[in-house]
């Protein structure tokens, strides 16, 4: 059984196995995804971007910070004792947009069962039937955008 | 299926000493308070944290001032009932110890004062002279020669040499009648002499024999901590490490904190979590241990033996002795073709007329009462006696002018004793016209010998064989003429024990000289599946090293020479007393009483042993749940009032720390007796066992202290 | 209190976890008995070409020491390269945001915090890391440590399997884990995280003029890749400092189930190798209802009270239920990663948090958890095996007293570098460093101080104060806690592993640890002795602030 026992090999297997992993996990495997990624999925790769007459306005997982009063608001902005985690979180919970409505109702005069309308059929379900339906705010206020161009002609 | 099990009580062999003295003596006080000094406490390290805490607490009562912010003056009354109670919670545990070994030595020298010193007759030979010179018995030096007369008492264990004489060893094993000893048996120091006189050797020096050995091993200083102790005490010492890094932190907290910890409370909850129960009857357990085997006159060479014999795994059982009480007895004649009983009767009774064995003796009281003693008996006229040969397994006489019974006039001529093995191949060979000879001895041995038989020889013997008995030929001039049917007789209580050992797992295999049919009639009536038939004593050795290839754990007893290897590799090997010198010394416990059921008690103390440890220690950590509730709600009540709501018990914020730290003492003296009469168990399989054992002990350990932590706190309160 | 619907889908999840775990490590238990598989026709010539790269004999084998040495090492080594890499990134390409390299004292303490599964994080990684760091060392050392620690629960059966005459070769099983099955695992999940809406892109952050016309930035990277090792290799740091609360990393309720699925994937079937691995299928049981019995009795205390509602710390798609959950599972397999603020969750939810640090065997990190558990039995066996009347057994190997100290210390290493550097931490009022921390009620800074060492010592990485502990003291202490947490019981452990080698075993009529009665009483055995250690603790900390009446840690 002598062959069995561990010859001393020094550092060499040591070092060279550093550098390889860090070459194949760090740089190789993440190479690998983001090429496919970018060939085959290039709009979430770069980021779920949302356009608005042609120029990129933001990205629908990341609240674009509405503040007038025209637009529905997401939390981090109303509230920084409510703020989210992440404090970029882009969805209101449907209660949320729907007591935001008759703000906007106000300010643009969209009659408020149009916006009720709008904001159910922009409503999320989270996975299956789990928890409270949400609303994406930048999906919601685009829609309002292209719903009502006269309303927002200058957000075009 | 509802199998009756028996209680550990039952079936144990009864314990056969007088009754003891009282274990609570003045001797006893004085040594548990001895026993208090820091010194005596290094080799238990949960006692001496106890001990120093309470020099801690007891510094508090004297100068409290001298521990704020910790501390308050006010709470001077608090810390001395605190230190009183740390004190007494060491105290506990040192009289623990000391009771133990109290009782141990009670024990012992119950059994040591079989060997005081007494006045022994040494013989000095000088060339061809013998001198006989008086000395003391412990004087004597292993090799000696001692003169023993009627009525001297052996004064150590010893060798005879010369000469047949009865012994009495009533003294040191019980048994009432005299023992007969001839050259090579062994003497027990303390047994006396009560007819004739023999020569012996002297075995051991004084002082070394095995009662002395244990004398010595049941002193704590000298008694090492056997594998499982040692584990046990790194448990012990890996939580009280833990419940120093906690209390100390939970000290740091509270000061930097401000959490106004008082530190006497710290000090309590301290104490409450080390594992003070267990570790202050750990000691105590072991030594109780050995001494219940005392109890049973076993002598265990280490505490480390009776742990082993715990684990056993296969027993090998003896059947003579162990099972069957030893003699066969005859109880039936039978006649084969053309011959009647009677005349199967007679030719028993007169190859047993020299026969001394116990066997031989049940012929012949088996002949007596069918009537079938031959009639002119004082005339026969007996050219030889042939002793038993274990080779031939036969034994018998040739008589004069014998082709019947009726001899013919005369007086007796000499007997010739003819030991087989003087004259090898004589027996059955030269047999002149006017002699006769009859022979008994097992069927097969008698065929190998050339004798003829008739045609349902065979099946008549195999008939016997498996109805559990031992058949035995009966041939006159190389002719089998009949059977006799001989009987084992089991030993009361064995099938009983042999059910225990099979229910806690442990396979039990019978070692015995019996054919095949015979062998598994006897161990299926007792409930042995396993058996060796036709073994001799050297087949043991194999049979141990062949269980031991499979990893299990061999317990075995023996007595003669042959045993000796055997015993040497047994995991657990019990010697009898009666036994050989070389016996003795290869085993690793032996049985004063030679009883060689014993091993079965020897193993089941051992399970009880690491039982009891077992229990304790489950039971001394589990009753830290409880502990934790009393006084967790009260340490921080004045910072967090919120945290009352955690007082589960409804303590009184002053009483519940004194409670639980009362508890926390008290439990060791109502806990003294289990550590000493070990856990009560049914003997069942495994899992039970641990599932009853988790239940009472564990699950136990932590209900209880939830109970009596309230009463003692309602106790405080009605004071 | 949870619904039907939420019960259900946590029993789809773990139900999940478990069938394909159970599933899986057929497959893994083959890599590590160098099995045939239909990968050999690829991997086994690149292997062989690694090999003799670093000059290794693949037949080789090693003792518990060598074994040891050769994976402390190696992870020095990684350590080292990260380091490097950690401060002098600004040097570095792949830096389109032009950030500094990082302190000294945090770059150290970052790489020891990956290099062993910890991701203890004191930096937010959009705000401080390049491209290069994230790759090369965060990435890089969360596949190194998740094999690291899937090789030394390996190696430790091997030494506790019968016959077995060492405990394999480290360069091997490292390998192999990853290429055989950490990077297969992981490309597949990073392409269903990028179909699911995380970014992977090395194109720099993108600046975008918003809808009201004010600017932002678009903080893309190579998120999906990291992810998805983050999560399968139980590591837990992420991309963002938010973690898995920030949406590029976890966009959706969908992403964060598979994530929650992911975390649990590799430790669950890391249980069911346990058994197989040894031979002794059966031997899985006490170890699987150990861990899962005692997740489930985290998961009831996070679910006593009402669930947080979507407010101060959580994310609207998650929610109560999905933060909580997440919570409780992210401890239970001391991942670390989180989906919400702590701060936002029921103390009762943060208490059970805690559990899963102390136990660290709920399944536990992967690899790791099982050790863990190991160590429990062992304890657990000795204790009330006695109470079977005879010398505890385990696996048909007698308990000798050196093993039970190994596991003692073991078991010590927990509350010694959890309680001493939290006493520290405020003795040396190191803890005034942190904002506000100490203006806090007591329960409240006292639970976060408790849980930033506690996470560090169970190599878990959720913490409270995040960027925030960028101190040097909090940044020294908590490497310190990690490698100790980390190295120490692996250590003492494979020691254990080491002396089993070729041990004589009885095969018959001892405890048997297969059994359900068993499998029970372990669990209260690991409940007492965790609980005994460190109740008080918790006492002053969550449990003090749920009586408080607290709802969540904004006060």
């Amino acid at each position: 059984m002598a062959a069995q026992k561990e010859q001393k090999q020094g550092y060499r297997p040591v070092v060279v196995l550093s550098l390889l992993s860090l070459l194949i996990c760090g740089f190789l495997f993440p190479f690998v995804v983001t090429g496919i990624s970018q060939v085959a999925l290039p709009s979430q790769a770069n980021g779920s971007l949302a356009q608005l007459a042609g120029r990129n306005v933001g990205s629908y997982y990341i609240d674009n910070g509405f503040t007038l009063p025209v637009f529905f608001h997401a939390r981090n902005e109303s509230n920084p004792l409510v703020a989210s985690a992440s404090g970029v979180d882009p969805d209101i919970t449907l209660q949320d947009a729907l007591s935001q409505v008759i703000g906007i109702h106000n300010a643009t005069g969209i009659p408020t069962s149009d916006l009720i309308v709008m904001v159910k059929s922009h409503q999320q379900e989270t996975l299956w039937v789990l928890g409270d339906p949400y609303v994406n705010v930048l999906v919601l206020n685009l829609a309002l955008i292209n719903s009502y161009p006269s309303v927002y002609s200058s957000y075009r | 299926m509802a199998r009756q099990t028996l209680g550990l009580g039952r079936i144990l062999e009864r314990a056969r000493l007088p009754r003891r003295p009282s274990l609570i003596t003045g001797s006893t006080l004085i040594d548990s308070v001895v026993r208090l000094n820091p010194i005596s406490l290094l080799a238990n390290p949960v006692m001496l944290i106890v001990e120093a805490t309470f020099v801690i607490v007891a510094a508090m009562a004297v100068d409290p001032s001298a521990f704020v912010p910790v501390a308050s003056v006010r709470e001077q009354g608090f810390y001395v009932e605190v230190a009183a109670i740390l004190l007494i919670t060491v105290w506990f545990s040192t009289l623990s110890d000391s009771l133990a070994e109290r009782q141990a030595k009670n024990t012992a020298n119950s059994l040591r004062q079989l060997e005081s010193e007494v006045p022994s007759k040494k013989v000095v030979t000088e060339g061809w002279e013998r001198e006989i010179v008086l000395v003391r018995s412990n004087e004597l030096l292993k090799g000696d020669l001692v003169l023993l007369e009627k009525n001297d008492v052996v004064p150590v264990d010893a060798e005879v040499l010369e000469g047949i004489a009865m012994v009495d060893e009533s003294l040191v094993t019980g048994e009432s009648a005299p023992v007969r000893k001839a050259p090579g048996d062994s003497l027990i120091g303390g047994s006396k002499v009560v007819t004739d006189t023999l020569t012996a050797r002297v075995a051991v020096n004084f002082g070394e024999s095995y009662v002395d050995q244990m004398v010595k091993m049941v002193e704590a200083s000298k008694r090492p901590k056997t594998p499982n102790e040692v584990a046990i005490t790194t448990v012990l010492f890996g939580l009280s490490a833990i419940f120093t890094i906690l209390i100390v932190a939970l000290l740091g907290l509270s000061a930097t904190l401000g959490l106004g910890a008082d530190l006497s409370v710290l000090i309590a909850l301290y104490v409450c979590l080390l594992p003070t129960t267990i570790g202050a009857l750990l000691p105590a357990i072991g030594l109780s241990g050995i001494t219940r085997l005392y109890e049973r006159k076993v002598v265990a060479k280490s505490g480390k033996a009776i742990e082993t014999a715990g684990d056993t795994d296969v027993i090998l059982l003896d059947k003579t002795g162990t099972i069957t009480v030893g003699n066969r007895q005859a109880v039936e004649f039978i006649p084969l073709e053309g011959h009647t009983e009677g005349e199967v009767g007679e030719a028993a009774f007169l190859t047993s007329w020299f026969d001394d064995t116990p066997e031989g003796r049940s012929l012949i009281r088996l002949a007596y009462d069918k009537g079938y003693v031959p009639r002119e008996l004082n005339a026969i006229t007996l050219s030889e006696v042939y002793e038993f040969s274990a080779n031939t397994r036969t034994s018998g006489v040739k008589l004069f002018h014998g082709s019947t019974f009726t001899l013919p006039k005369g007086g007796h001529t000499r007997i010739r004793r003819k030991f087989f093995h003087e004259e090898a191949g004589e027996r059955g060979m030269h047999l002149s016209e006017d002699e006769t000879e009859i022979l008994k001895g097992a069927p097969d041995s008698l065929l190998k010998a050339g004798f003829t038989a008739p045609t349902n020889f065979s099946k008549l013997v195999e008939e016997i064989s498996a109805r559990g008995d031992t058949p035995m030929a009966v041939a006159r001039d190389h002719q089998v003429i009949g059977l006799i049917r001989l009987r084992d007789i089991l030993k009361a209580g064995t099938k009983e024990k042999i059910q225990a050992v099979k229910a806690m797992g442990i396979r039990p295999v019978m070692i015995t000289g019996d054919q095949p049919l015979t062998a598994k009639s006897i161990a299926q009536e007792v409930g042995i599946e396993e058996f060796v038939p036709q073994a001799k004593p050297e087949d043991k050795y194999g049979i141990v090293l062949k269980e031991q290839a499979q990893t299990r754990v061999v317990a075995m007893i023996g007595d003669g020479t042959n045993d000796a290897p055997a015993l040497a590799v047994a995991d657990v090997g019990l010697a009898m007393n009666s036994g050989t010198e070389a016996a003795k010394e290869a085993a690793n416990m032996v049985d004063l009483e030679s009883n060689p059921a014993k091993i079965i008690d020897v193993v089941l103390l051992g399970k009880q042993l690491l039982m009891t440890r077992g229990a304790v220690t489950a039971f001394s950590i589990a009753n830290d749940v409880a502990k934790y509730f009393a006084i967790l709600p009260v340490m921080f009540a004045t910072t967090f009032p919120a945290l009352r709501a955690l007082n589960i018990l409804g303590l009184g914020l002053n009483s519940a720390v004194l409670s639980a730290l009362i508890f926390n003492a008290v439990i060791i003296p109502l806990l003294i007796p289990l550590a000493m009469k070990g856990v009560a168990f049914k003997p069942s399989d495994t899992m039970t066992l641990f599932l009853k054992n988790v239940l009472v002990y564990g699950v136990g350990g932590v209900i209880v202290p939830f109970v009596g932590i309230k009463l003692i706190d309602l106790l405080i309160g009605a004071l | 209190m949870i619904d039907a619907t939420q019960t259900f889908s946590i029993i789809v999840i773990l139900g999940a976890a478990l069938v394909s775990g159970s599933l899986l490590a057929p497959y893994i238990v083959r890599v590590f008995n160098g099995g045939p598989s239909r990968f050999d026709r690829i991997l086994d010539p690149i292997e062989r070409r690694l090999y003799r790269l670093m000059g290794a004999k693949p037949e080789a084998t090693m003792g518990w020491k060598e074994y040891f040495l050769a994976a402390l090492l190696l992870n020095v080594g990684q350590m080292v390269l990260a380091f490097i890499i950690l401060v002098y990134q600004n040097v570095l390409p792949l830096n389109p945001q032009g950030f500094p390299g990082l302190s000294l004292d945090l770059a150290f303490n970052t790489v020891v915090s990956f290099a062993t599964n910890t991701n203890l994080q004191h930096y937010n990684g959009e705000a401080t890391l390049s491209y290069f760091s994230q790759l090369g060392a965060i990435q890089f050392l969360q596949f190194t440590s998740a094999a690291t620690g899937i090789c030394c629960m390996v190696a430790l059966v091997r030494g506790f399997r019968a016959g077995s005459a060492n405990l394999g070769n480290f360069y091997v099983d490292f390998i192999r884990s990853l290429t055989r099955i950490l990077l297969p695992l992981c490309l597949m999940a990073a392409l269903v995280f990028v179909a699911l809406g995380v970014p992977q892109s090395l194109g720099g952050y993108v600046p975008v003029k918003t809808v009201e016309g004010s600017t932002q930035t678009i903080l893309v990277g190579p998120v999906a890749s990291l992810v998805s090792i983050m999560q399968l290799g139980t590591n837990g740091g992420g991309y963002y400092g938010a973690n898995s609360a920030y949406p590029f990393q976890n966009p959706n309720p969908a992403t964060d189930v598979l994530e929650i699925y992911l975390m649990l994937l590799l430790p669950t079937a890391l249980v069911f190798v346990f058994g197989e691995l040894l031979g002794k299928k059966r031997e899985t049981r006490p170890i699987l209802i150990g861990t899962y019995g005692l997740f489930a009795l985290d998961l009831a205390i996070a679910f006593i009270p009402p669930l947080p509602i979507v407010g101060p710390g959580l994310e609207t798609r998650f929610g109560g239920f999905f933060s909580t959950f997440w919570t409780v599972v992210t401890t239970a397999v001391t991942t670390g990663s989180v989906n919400s603020s702590l701060s936002g969750i029921h103390p009762l939810a943060i208490l059970s948090a805690f559990m899963g640090m102390l136990i660290q065997a709920t399944p536990g990190g992967k690899g790791v958890g099982v050790m863990y558990m190991v160590m429990y039995i062992v304890i657990t066996v000795f204790v009330v095996g006695l109470m079977t009347g005879r010398t505890p057994e385990y696996l048909g190997m007698k308990i000798t007293a050196r093993d039970v100290k190994l596991v003692m210390v073991a078991f010590l290493i927990h509350p010694l570098v959890i309680l001493v550097p939290t006493v520290l931490a405020y003795a040396t009022h190191a803890v005034d460093a942190i904002p506000g921390l100490t203006s806090l009620p007591t329960s409240v800074g006292f639970t976060q101080v408790l849980y930033e060492f506690t996470s560090a010592a169970a190599n878990n990485g959720s913490d409270f104060l995040g960027a925030s502990a960028n101190t040097p003291f909090f940044n020294l202490a908590t490497a310190i806690v990690i490698l100790v947490g980390r190295y120490g019981p692996i250590a003492v452990l494979l020691a254990l592993a080491g002396s089993m080698v070729g041990r004589k075993r009885s095969s018959e009529h001892s405890l048997k640890t297969d059994s359900n009665t068993f499998s029970l009483v372990l669990i209260g055995s690991i409940l007492l002795l965790v609980v005994l250690t460190f109740l008080p603790f918790l006492i002053l900390g969550p449990v003090l602030a749920y009586f408080q009446g607290m709802v969540n840690f904004f006060g």
